[in-house]
């Protein structure tokens, strides 16, 4: 077999086993890897508590990973969210994907809970429990650095061993499996860290017939202006954005009360470069290197993280925004969600934070103390304990990232269907509403939106199976990672084929949530989208979104994924039928 | 949707990419509808029921190159490899159908190859193309195909002469009736430099048009630019020249902001050429006799193969200055500017044409349509020699 190793490393924490299982073929074939192999891995699951001892914490790869495909070397991490109580994944790029594909396994699946902190160490064909007692406590950054001998690692911070329901699953090299609080599921089963040192070279079928695609990625990227153009995401990092978010008027501020924010330039890609010189800092093996590091390797926010502890707490101190990135990524914090329930206190206290306020803020949320008890339960849970539950801009309690969707309705209705809460990458649609890839479409119209998003969603979920990142669809399309799949494997996948992938994920996923009581109720955004407007001016007009309108939509939305008008299934044995 | 259909079916007409009695469109949300040429109509419905894509365009081309190159195509043969850089980097090659392999019912078939691939040439029908989120993209697609099918064919042409019954005719046709002359005679412009900001926009969106409206070249493939003190107003990536309204990005020479990236991909090239020829505005565009004659060389015995990227030579055609590059980040903004200073004009390899005006639009219109007059005419005497 190329591409895929076929095998399962399962850990049981409980008892200290470590075994490896065969995967079966048809199931690496129907599900590729990354996400949708987690998602099938997770059936039977998945109506688990995320805090049940038996739901497993899944890292899977893909079957690009350890090939020279283009931003493939990532993985993607899958389990049932503490936070949005979904179905979860996220996927994270650097060395740990590759090194754990190259210690032989496409999947590592931990299931059960230590009686004491562990590391768990993967080196060539064994896996070891480490005590941990002694790294219990620390922060990512030392962690890492007393663990790094021994491979590449993926750590959780205070955040994730105190329970945060936003904790992330930190990488080695800085990137995070963020968002939906997988760290507090790695913490409560105790495990501080994995860390793995695999070197066996992937295989790869037809090595001609991959340098070639490889090579039309590569052209794709060049003539795309959002990833190698001048201005693009590998000069200034997803920065970049700032600017265009501004300018379209659709930057969130002081918790979404408004869509401008005047301090935005302070924070913007120009200005970081101005102020730091930055270095290419991003995943390994990536041609893109979206993420910047100060010269002496300090990581530099992204776009979501700057605008959010940005506009959204009016904060224009671009090195407070810095420090406050620094300081969730050494506490195991996902940015958005900290940076938005902070934002959302402050608003129910009729005052944001000052930029000197957000540290001690940030160190109490991961330790669980004084306000930060509360705030470590997201802005859904702390708001509705605060008696103002509208003051959470959150969908499925999954904040809201950096694009109002006031200002990008194919956003609205995506943040609304996503599998995993308030996400803007599962559809994606600010590439085609904001950053014209690969057409542009009018980013204050509903027409086609159901359509495009669905159509999208399975297109991603695709894509996070390869498992690439999604910035190289900004340039490249499923054609040529068809094409790259086909030669690593021998399967000659075609991008429709693919789609049809994705549409099984996404089926799926909604099929479990659905089967922990997740309706048409819960793809809904905040009222205050659809009550108040954004913040007009310089000839762009940013309206409430028409609620009528957007149900329509929604039903359309509801009607082509073959739902019942109460966003659930008719077909009470979907599940069965999947491969 | 039907909005959008009707719009992309006027815009084949109007760009005489399609007849008029033969071009059908199918969109989908939460459900299908096809609208059109009746039989095209229920073949496109019948294709897109089957693809996860928004849009599909069945219509049949205004010229009958697609199927020669289908007729002129080796037995065993299955792919039309397009010859113009542009549409190589984004189709890759397109697969074509036979009139002998086609079923009763040819959708299940046409679905397969799309299911690839975003254009496919179907002998005796014509050309079929998805957009995988609009109507527009569709549209786009089915462009590209034409584009690249029309260069390939003239291309061809006068590397192997007529193979097979009616192209004489044919292109004998093409050439007195269906050409008309370019000229940039009775366009309103603007002389002299441009300074605010609300007439160079206006400016640009009239130029783009014109580009457009006189045949010069295909909406969708182009930018344009002025340049104002220190900025850059130029046209937005994936933008229609001739709608150009709300497209156009002002972007500082000093890169002070980057609300520029969504310009044109050809940004890098405008602002170099800015630079280093002290031009006021800048065009672009694909014109196909141009774009024809930018990949005859005369060079022998040369070790370079992949011409359209790694040429590291200025050749002329006439006094045209040719020379290779990639789009985008690639090699073309750095081998334009040093050559199109003097002529006021520039061919890349295999894509296309930059002229500039040192005042207005005006001059470099007129350079546009000289270049593609000049292409045009010499095509037709090298075609006359083979
Ligand atoms: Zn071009």
């Amino acid at each position: 077999m190329h591409g895929w190793t076929g095998n399962i490393l399962r850990v049981d924490l409980t008892t200290g086993r470590a075994w490896r299982e065969d995967i079966p073929r048809e199931v690496l074939h129907a599900y590729l890897g990354g996400r949708g192999l987690g998602v099938r891995l997770l059936r039977d699951r998945h109506r688990l508590d995320p805090f049940d001892p038996d739901l497993p914490l899944i890292f899977a790869v893909g079957p690009l990973c350890g090939t020279p495909a283009p931003t493939a070397a990532r993985l993607t991490v899958v389990s049932r969210s503490p936070l949005t109580g979904t179905v979860y994944d996220c996927s994270a790029g650097g060395r740990f994907p590759w090194r754990l594909k190259a210690a032989g396994v496409d999947v590592l699946s931990i299931e059960g809970e230590s009686p004491q902190p562990v590391v768990l160490a993967i080196s060539g064909e064994s896996a070891e429990l480490l005590p941990a007692c002694d790294l219990w406590g620390k922060g990512v950054h030392e962690t890492v650095a007393l663990l790094a001998g021994r491979g590449s690692v993926a750590t959780i911070g205070p955040a994730g061993e105190n329970g945060v329901l936003f904790a992330n699953i930190m990488m080695g090299e800085g990137n995070s499996v963020g968002r939906g609080g997988l760290g507090a599921v790695m913490g409560k089963k105790r495990l501080k860290a994995v860390v793995v040192n695999g070197d066996r070279p992937v295989t790869l079928l037809d090595r001609k017939r991959f340098d070639h695609a490889r090579q039309d990625v590569m052209r794709l990227f060049r003539a795309s202006p959002v990833i190698f153009g001048e201005l693009g995401i590998a000069e200034y990092g997803t920065p970049a954005l700032v600017d265009l978010m501004r300018q379209r008027r659709m930057a969130p501020t002081e918790n979404f009360r408004r869509t401008v924010f005047d301090g935005a330039a302070n924070y913007s890609g120009p200005a970081l470069r101005r102020e730091y010189r930055p270095k290419n800092d991003g995943c390994y093996g990536c041609p893109i290197q979206c993420k910047k590091s100060t010269p002496q390797g300090e990581h530099l926010p992204e776009y979501e993280t700057v605008s959010h502890f940005g506009a959204l707490n009016g904060i224009a101190s671009l090195a407070a925004i810095v420090r406050s990135n620094t300081l969730c990524n050494e506490l195991g914090l996902d940015t958005i969600s900290a940076a938005a329930t902070i934002s959302a206190w402050g608003e129910w206290r009729g005052r944001f934070p000052t930029a000197d306020e957000v540290p001690a803020l940030l160190a109490d949320i991961a330790c669980r103390r004084r306000d930060g008890e509360l705030l470590s339960l997201g802005s859904r849970r702390a708001a509705a304990a605060l008696g103002r539950p509208e003051l959470s801009m959150s969908v499925k309690s999954l904040e809201l990232p950096a694009y109002d969707p006031r200002g990008a309705y194919g956003m609205a209705l995506a943040y609304c269907t996503s599998n995993r809460g308030g996400c803007h990458l599962r559809a994606y649609p600010i590439s085609h509403e904001i950053l014209r890839k690969p057409v542009a479409t009018d980013r204050f119209s509903f027409s086609g939106k159901a359509r495009i998003i669905k159509i999208a969603e399975d297109t991603n979920a695709a894509v996070d199976s390869l498992v690439a990142c999604k910035f190289s669809f900004f340039g490249a399309t499923l054609e040529e990672y068809a094409e790259l799949l086909a030669a690593t494997t021998g399967m000659e996948y075609t991008p429709q084929g693919l789609k049809e992938v994705g549409e099984r994920i996404c089926l799926t996923e909604r099929f479990y949530n659905c089967a922990n009581g997740f309706t048409v109720q819960d793809d809904l955004l905040p009222e205050r989208f659809f009550s108040e407007p954004g913040s007009s001016g310089e000839g762009i007009e940013i309206p409430p979104i028409d609620r009528a309108r957007f149900d329509e939509e929604l039903q359309k939305y509801y009607r082509i994924r073959g739902l019942t008008a109460e966003g659930v299934f008719a077909d009470a044995d979907f599940l069965v039928r999947q491969p | 949707m039907r909005d959008q259909i009707a719009k992309y079916t006027a815009k084949l007409i109007a760009d005489r990419a399609a007849r008029p009695d033969g071009i059908a469109f199918a969109a989908q949300d939460d459900r299908l509808i096809a609208d059109g040429n009746p039989e095209l109509a229920r073949l496109a419905e019948g294709v897109l029921s089957q693809l996860s894509c928004l849009g599909l365009v069945a219509a049949c081309p205004a010229l009958p190159f697609a199927d020669f190159l289908v007729a002129r195509a080796k037995p065993g043969e299955s792919t039309i490899v397009p010859r113009d850089t542009e549409t190589r980097t984004f189709l890759h090659d397109i697969p074509f159908l036979r009139r002998t392999e086609l079923d009763s019912d040819p959708a299940p078939q046409i679905a397969r190859f799309l299911a690839n691939r975003k254009g496919v040439v179907v002998e005796g029908v014509g050309i079929v193309a998805s957009g995988a989120v609009t109507v527009e993209q569709a549209f786009i697609n089915y462009c590209s195909v034409f584009h690249a099918t029309f260069v390939k064919y003239l291309r061809d042409l006068l590397h192997e002469g007529y193979l097979i019954h009616g192209e004489a005719e044919a292109v004998r046709e093409f050439r007195d009736q269906w050409l008309r002359p370019l000229s940039a005679e009775g366009l309103v412009s603007r002389h002299g430099s441009l300074v605010e900001p609300a007439e160079i926009l206006a400016e640009i969106e009239t130029v783009g048009r014109y580009t457009v409206e006189r045949g010069l070249v295909d909406s969708f493939f182009g930018n344009i630019s002025a340049r104002a003190g220190e900025l850059i107003y130029i046209s937005q990536t994936a933008a229609s020249l001739d709608e150009l309204a709300g497209c156009i990005d002002p972007v500082p020479l000093d890169n002070s902001s980057t609300t520029g990236i969504t310009a044109s991909s050809e940004l890098l090239a405008h602002r170099r050429i800015y630079e280093a020829s002290g031009a006021a505005v800048i065009l672009h565009g694909h014109p196909k006799f141009a774009v024809v004659m930018s990949m005859e060389c005369a060079e022998e015995n040369c070790p370079i193969t992949d011409c359209w990227k790694e040429c590291p030579r200025v050749r002329f055609l006439g006094d045209i200055p040719v020379v290779a590059g990639e789009i985008g980040a690639g090699g073309l903004a750095k081998r334009v500017p040093p050559v199109i200073g003097g002529p006021g004009k520039a061919l890349v390899y295999g894509h296309g044409v930059f002229t500039v005006g040192r005042a207005d639009f005006a001059e470099a219109f007129r350079a546009m349509v000289d270049v593609e007059n000049w292409c045009r005419e010499e095509y037709f005497r090298r075609l006359a020699a083979v």
